[in-house]
């Protein structure tokens, strides 16, 4: 009887260690994010934390692909006159929602940003994603051995890094991030929502000039 | 061959449907590739890295304003095949097709509504943008010598 009773404990403690134990490495794990957080129509709370002063009048929501070339011009040829006018002056701020639908490569990007602002680095590392985009979608150069590549050279911890992206931790955050965009009216990628202090928002298609933007933004400021 | 050029474009038919293919054509292709905005404003841009596409693009629209109408004008005046004028058609949409970037409005309704299949299609026309441009043009450029060559034969022939 008690070697019965024995057996017993020993196989109901082994339930209770694998119930435990698949528990903590499950998928859904929480993270820190203010789930009130909106912009105009669009529930950001998901997205990027936010560039800029958060109490900025204006907010520039873009939802991006990875792999999306024009995100790739929009972000070398449009972004960096918003940041130098709009964006360091304080008058605007932006927040980054991700649209990954290109290809295979594209959700694991953008979850690999969310697992960089783990550590606090969500915009060094969205920004060497759009330094080191290659023209071609799927080829490989956003693997998840180049993503880790990517972590690696901005020094984090790689542990952290490698335990967050082999696990798929944020992988529901990018699909309710892509719901945002469906359920805004987004065709496209880049596309933007430049929303004002009185919930005003005009929708921008595609990598448009910097002309567009500081047209729209100097009427809403 | 400046000769068969005055024959063809001289009559206005012909040359309406040489500027309709060009202008429709390009800024068809220019609105496609986002070098075109209409909304909210109407607005032009080049994006530096882009110069190429772009020049293909205005390339592409003229070859297929001058070897479509010649074409056409092989089939109805001459009365002959229109084996010819399939090269020409076949390159303008070959050209066209390959601007259908993935990023942009066309590329997302053909992944929403062919999934996976629609995303590699949509894929491959991205990579591979600037080298079916540049075939569709050579196929223009070989329907243009070999209209040109057949012109020259057939009008000794028919004029």
């Amino acid at each position: 009887m008690n070697k019965k009773g024995g057996i017993l404990g020993i196989i109901v403690i082994s339930i209770i260690i694998v119930i435990v134990a698949s528990m903590s490495s499950s998928n859904n794990e929480t993270f820190d994010v203010d789930m009130t957080r909106t912009h105009g129509s669009i529930s950001t709370a998901l997205g990027s934390p936010i560039l800029g002063d958060p109490l900025a009048p204006i907010t520039i929501v873009e939802f991006g692909d990875y792999q999306c070339h024009q995100c790739y011009n929009w972000f070398h040829n449009t972004k960096p006159m918003i940041m130098r006018d709009y964006i360091e002056t304080g008058k605007a701020n932006l927040v980054f929602v991700d649209f990954a639908f290109l290809g295979k490569d594209s959700p694991k990007a953008a979850q690999a940003t969310y697992c960089a602002d783990d550590q606090n680095m969500y915009w060094e590392y969205h920004n060497s994603l759009y330094t080191s985009q290659e023209s071609k979608i799927d080829s490989g150069w956003a693997s998840s051995e180049r993503l880790k590549a990517f972590a690696f050279n901005l020094n984090l911890d790689m542990e952290l890094f490698n335990e967050c992206i082999d696990s798929e931790k944020y992988s529901k955050r990018i699909q309710y991030n892509s719901q945002q965009a469906r359920d805004n009216g987004v065709r496209g990628t880049p596309g933007f929502f430049i929303v004002g202090s009185d919930y005003d928002q005009q929708q921008i298609g595609g990598a448009q000039p910097f002309s567009v933007f500081k047209r729209i933004l100097d009427s809403m400021i | 061959m400046i000769e068969i050029f005055k024959v063809i474009f001289s009559n206005f038919k012909f040359l309406a449907l040489s500027v309709i293919i060009f202008s429709s054509m390009m800024v068809l292709l220019l609105l496609i590739s986002e070098f075109i905005f209409l909304e909210p404003y109407f607005v032009t841009h080049i994006p530096s890295g882009s110069e190429l596409g772009f020049i293909l693009i205005i390339t592409l629209s003229a070859l297929s304003a001058l070897v479509i109408p010649m074409n056409l004008f092989r089939i109805t005046n001459l009365k002959n095949s229109k084996q010819k004028m399939s090269g020409s058609i076949f390159g303008s949409i070959v050209g066209s097709v390959a601007g259908a970037c993935s990023c942009g409005p066309i590329g997302f309704a053909v992944i929403s509504t062919f999934g996976s299949v629609g995303a590699t299609a949509t894929a491959f026309l991205t990579n591979y943008e600037i080298p079916i441009r540049v075939v569709a043009i050579a196929i223009l450029v070989i329907t243009y010598f070999t209209t040109i060559k057949s012109l020259k034969t057939e009008c000794k022939v028919n004029f």
